[in-house]
């Protein structure tokens, strides 16, 4: 509201209008004077002993005693931010003559920044993702036995994948391990059901080296045995796993498959994390990405390392570690991911 | 075709007069197979192709003009091939409409066959999948005109090994007239990837594609004695195969003989000298069940791997062998005139007694994870072709048909319902979180996820090399270990041929690779298992090797003036200290060490309570040589499980001093041969427990020093954890190691 003045009034004192327009071009000329010498200058124009701030006392002292109040009010207010308004440019204009010019677009300085390997990214996010559902990380040697890494996995001894076209054998009964399989049995020979363990490794094949095959290579095995594990958990699981690996609305499909290890067996697909499923470059229109096999664990696997199969059922399932980190994060070659090339390291 | 001519004006090309059933035409072709006679496809002025690549026009070719184009397959979308014109076969009429000849469009599935179901490989066991997912029954092709009876005359066959051959059918034919099969069987051979050859033989493949059950004609008239007998090839026995190659048998084979020599490597594939010709008339049709291990190392061994080989190798129907022989028959007489000449000889042991398999529903449902009613199982079991008994109530029992091998127990069937109910329709539950109170076994990979942080922090990048290395690389760095490395018998490649005994060499190649790359820089590392012969077998010992090059510890913008060795190693070292530190680990001892592949006095030990824990060098001259790298190199190798000990641990809260610390400083001139270490140690000797730090801050060399010394300065924290300490107590204390200095390593100490 207004203020209302009575009539009458000293024609040269200043009403409050005016106060208030003196106070607001003090404070505009305060903020725009350009150095130490103009701020001063601005200062004893308004502030000083015979500044614009007289005006006011003037006004105050010759006005009537009902308006007293309100006036004396209105120039308090006019010398405080005034003043703090000198102040505020004061402090601006020393801090900017107290800093030696510079240039703030050069380049920073600190030399530090490591990457951690695409495929050990991977590993670390699959070892957290199923550490949530209570999977605890269990670890086996590359270097295994036929026992370990075929019999008790119920591969019969004519099995194609043990001829030395398809395992390296070093030749004095041992072998590199073709798949981190081998874990689940040491695991199940140390230990009684429930077990609920995934197992990162490095794996080895004779196969020869192209863009998607590498004779070296890392897999995540995971095994959950205890009473009445079905299909449903381990696709129950894997749902999750896919949807905090790849995205919130990736599903699994299973598709019938045969290993000696799993009966059933399956293979399973992500649907695609790009398209959605609709079809794209990535899973080659299809919708969905292939990416390893799993199933019931073989009751023969079991009497291999002491379980009593009548009791417990469990699932196990495989992933290609570098397949994921292709997948997801778009690297063509699987030979990139062996070639360290340091423009390739920095980008992840 | 009509005629066909040269071109006038061009070697390739030919000048054909073509009929098309209603006029003349004159068409210039390229194709090297044109002839008077055949019968080709032909595109006339204002077709498209299917690809819509080309409508056909009126044109001339180097003066000649075409009214039209004779196709190759590809052109057409039929194939791939593009060798000659597609020859069609000559009972048809000029005119005809190429969709007539070729057949309606038809749609071909590639099925993933897994190992264990040979059954499928075939078009009846797809049916039967089919059948049970549509519930609908199962129509195999009816056979008449075969009898099933049993000859009595078993001379025509003689099995000499019958594990290896535990079934053997022959039935012989007469008056067949050898020509080409039918369109619509040549087309289905060609879509399933066979190429047809003539009616007998294409016959024989269809009846396999239908059946799963491989089948083989002899012309009768080329076997001697017109018998065959089924043995062990003998040593030093050759062959030649269908696919002309020549082949030396031995007794680990199992061939089909005549009377003298081998006619076909049983299973596996025909020989030349009794194959179906043209004018062949006689023919023993033979349909048998081979040892599948015998088929597949025969196979492998011969480098031969065959429709047939495949299909015996999974394991064929012992009882499914007659009824392919009667199928193939009844196309014979039907589709090469054939007539049969007396009854099948069937050489077989008894059949067996069929398996049975029992169990409850419900553990079926329990696998699956998902409800399925008895009733669905059941039907589900039928049309699969299981025999389903009585069986108590909640209970199945079924018996198995010889064609399902693979169902051995009652986990098996789990599977059957699975696939033929849905996999789709599992469900995917949320999971089932179990909390695991071993969960704290995690420890290990916990304490390397934290290594590998750290690692990240301190600015170095991760990578990832090869678990195999060549020789000649470990060499470069160090022929010394050569005893214990770990060969592999059967490398991919030389460059792989040997387990990695040290990290180093690769990590030297990996900087050296980079460096050509034109990296000016790189800070990497790499975890891994190195592999090494001990007493007891091979050791896996897990690493961490880190390489350094270029200026990757300057802050400054400084990236040209050359890298310092010393710089480098005392990045490196610096880098490593506080990885310790951060891993929770106490200062290391660090002492001079010779490492293989370091340059002379430039290679140090870390130890940690008195245990080594790897070592840290500069890569001599003659290994960067390799990769041309001029300027340093730093290496460092460490085992990984010391720097695990104490990652995990709980760091335990220390006062802070409570009272105000004092600083001297300290200058003097020493001897090159006095080091740091050495300075520090007599320091600590020296000062009493108030002594809280000491930092170097200065290290100077130059004329006015001297030759062989040089000025070091030094700042010492003094602090009691008690009271204030006194100007004059810290100058008593300063004083005793200024005098330890003097005495213990000749400093000359520099007042003022």
């Amino acid at each position: 509201m207004m203020p209302v003045f009575p009539a009458g009034r000293l024609n040269d004192s200043m009403n409050s209008g005016e106060i208030q327009e003196l106070q607001t071009a003090a404070i505009a000329e305060i903020a725009a004077s350009g150095d130490l010498s103009a701020l001063d200058a601005a200062r004893v124009k308004y502030l000083g002993r015979n500044g614009r701030v007289q005006d006011i006392l003037l006004a105050l002292r010759e006005a009537p005693v009902d308006q007293k109040r309100e006036l004396g009010r209105l120039a308090n207010e006019f010398k405080n931010s005034v003043q703090a308004a000198v102040d505020e440019r004061r402090e601006a204009l020393q801090s900017a003559a107290s800093v030696a010019a510079f240039d703030v677009t050069l380049p920073g300085r600190w030399p530090h920044r490591g990457t951690r390997h695409p495929v050990t990214q991977i590993i670390d996010r699959a070892v957290e993702i199923f550490g949530q559902l209570g999977f605890t990380v269990a670890d086996g040697p590359d270097i295994e036995t036929p026992f370990h890494n075929f019999d008790a996995l119920n591969t019969p001894a004519n099995h194609p994948s043990r001829d030395p076209k398809d395992t390296f054998y070093l030749g004095d009964g041992t072998l590199l391990r073709t798949h981190t399989s081998p874990v689940q049995i040491r695991v199940m020979q140390s230990r009684q059901p429930p077990v609920r363990i995934i197992a990162p490794g490095r794996c080895y094949r004779p196969d020869t080296t192209d863009a998607t095959h590498s004779a070296n290579f890392h897999q995540v095995e995971g095994l959950y045995v205890d009473r009445k594990v079905s299909l449903a958990d381990l696709k129950g699981d894997l749902t999750y796993f896919a949807r905090q690996m790849m995205g919130p609305n990736v599903k699994i499909r299973f598709r019938p498959h045969f290993f000696p290890f799993t009966e059933p067996s399956v293979e399973y697909d992500f649907s695609c994390h790009v398209c959605g499923g609709k079809g794209c470059r990535v899973c080659k229109q299809s919708g969905w990405i292939e990416i390893s096999g799993a199933g019931i664990v073989d009751p023969n696997v079991f009497k291999a390392v002491g379980y009593d199969s009548t009791q417990y059922t469990g699932y196990a399932f495989g992933m290609g570690v570098e397949r994921i980190a292709m997948i997801l994060l778009g690297i063509p070659d699987i030979r990139m991911l062996y070639d360290n090339d340091v423009r390739v390291l920095r980008q992840f | 075709m009509r005629s066909v001519e040269k071109h006038p004006n061009a070697d390739k090309l030919s000048v054909c007069r073509v009929f098309d059933g209603e006029t003349e035409l004159q068409v210039v072709c390229g194709a090297p197979n044109v002839r008077a006679g055949g019968r080709y496809p032909l595109a006339r002025v204002g077709a498209t192709l299917p690809d819509g690549s080309l409508t056909i026009k009126k044109s001339k070719l180097r003066g000649v003009e075409s009214f039209g184009m004779l196709c190759a397959a590809d052109e057409l979308g039929l194939s791939g091939d593009h060798s000659g014109l597609m020859e069609l076969s000559e009972t048809w009429a000029a005119g005809t409409p190429l969709a007539e000849v070729i057949g309606p469009p038809d749609t071909v599935f590639e099925l993933e066959i897994t190992p264990n179901r040979p059954d499928c490989l075939s078009l009846i066991g797809i049916a039967r999948e089919l059948a049970a997912v549509y519930r609908k029954p199962l129509q195999k092709p009816a056979i008449t005109g075969v009898s099933e009876a049993l000859s009595t005359d078993l001379s025509l066959v003689k099995i000499e090994d019958a594990d290896a051959c535990a079934r053997y059918t022959a039935r012989l034919l007469e008056y067949v007239t050898v020509g080409p099969s039918p369109d619509w069987m040549q087309r289905r051979l060609e879509r399933a990837g066979i190429r047809a050859i003539n009616n007998v033989v294409d016959i024989t493949n269809y009846v396999m594609l239908e059946t799963g059950q491989p089948l083989h004609a002899f012309d009768r008239d080329l076997l001697a004695e017109g018998r065959v007998v089924v043995r062990r090839a003998k040593k030093g026995e050759r062959m030649q195969t269908l696919d002309e190659s020549e082949h030396e048998l031995d007794p680990t084979m199992l061939v089909i003989a005549d009377a003298v020599r081998p006619v076909a490597v049983a299973g596996v594939m025909g020989g030349a000298g009794s194959e179906i010709r043209n004018e062949t008339k006689n023919v023993l049709l033979e349909s048998a069940w081979f040892d599948p291990a015998l088929v597949r190392t025969t196979s492998r061994k011969l480098g031969l791997s065959t429709e047939s080989s495949y299909r015996f190798e999974r394991g064929a129907d012992i009882e499914g062998v007659e009824w392919a022989s009667r199928r193939a028959a009844q196309l014979l007489i039907e589709f090469a005139g054939a007539k049969l000449v007396g009854d099948v000889v069937d050489s077989r042991p008894e059949a067996a007694p069929l398996r049975k398999i029992e169990g409850p529903y419900q553990k079926i449902r329990d696998i699956m994870g998902i409800d399925v009613a008895d009733e669905t199982i059941r039907e589900i079991f039928t049309h699969l072709g299981l025999g389903v008994l009585d069986a108590p109530s909640g209970h199945y029992a079924l018996e198995i048909p010889s064609f399902r091998a693979d169902l051995e127990r009652d986990v098996d069937l789990v599977e059957e319902v699975a696939r033929i109910h849905g996999l789709d329709k599992i469900p995917a539950p949320s999971p089932r979180a179990v909390v695991d109170p071993r969960a704290a076994e995690n420890g290990t990979p916990r304490a390397k996820a934290k290594l590998r942080s750290v690692l990240a922090g301190l600015g170095l990048s991760e990578i990832s090399n090869y678990s195999f290395v060549s020789d000649a690389l470990l060499d470069l760095l160090d022929r010394g270990n050569q005893p214990k490395r770990v060969p592999i018998p059967r490398p991919l490649s030389a460059d792989h041929s040997v387990l990695r005994i040290s990290l180093a060499p690769q990590m030297t190649a990996t900087l050296g690779r980079n460096r050509a790359h034109q990296a000016t820089r790189a800070a990497l590392y790499e975890i891994g298992r190195t592999f090494e012969r001990g007493a007891d077998g091979v050791v896996e010992i897990e690493r961490l090797c880190i390489g350094l090059f270029g200026p990757v510890g300057r802050i400054g913008f400084d990236r040209h003036s050359a890298v310092e060795s010393e710089e480098i190693f005392l990045w490196a070292k610096g880098l490593i200290e506080a990885l310790l530190a951060t891993m929770g680990l106490d200062a290391p001892t660090v002492t001079p060490h010779p490492v293989a592949y370091a340059e002379q006095g430039a290679s140090v030990e870390f130890h940690i309570k008195g245990v080594s824990i790897g070592t840290l060098s500069l890569l001599n001259r003659s290994t960067r040589k390799e990769w041309r790298m001029t300027d340093p190199v730093a290496i460092a190798e460490l085992d990984v499980a010391p720097l695990l000990t104490n990652a995990l641990a709980v760091r335990v809260f220390h006062d802070i001093p409570a009272y105000p610390s004092i600083t001297r400083d300290v200058a003097m001139i020493v001897s090159d041969s006095v080091t740091h270490e050495d300075i520090i140690r007599v320091m600590r000797e020296a000062a009493p427990p108030e002594l809280s730090a000491i930092e170097l801050f200065d290290i100077f060399k130059g004329p006015a020093i001297g030759e062989g010394r040089r000025s070091v300065a030094y700042s010492l924290v003094y602090i009691s954890a008690r009271r204030t300490l006194t100007d004059d107590e810290a100058n008593t204390y300063h004083n005793s190691v200024k005098g330890a200095l003097r005495k213990q390593l000749s400093a000359e100490i520099r007042e003022g």
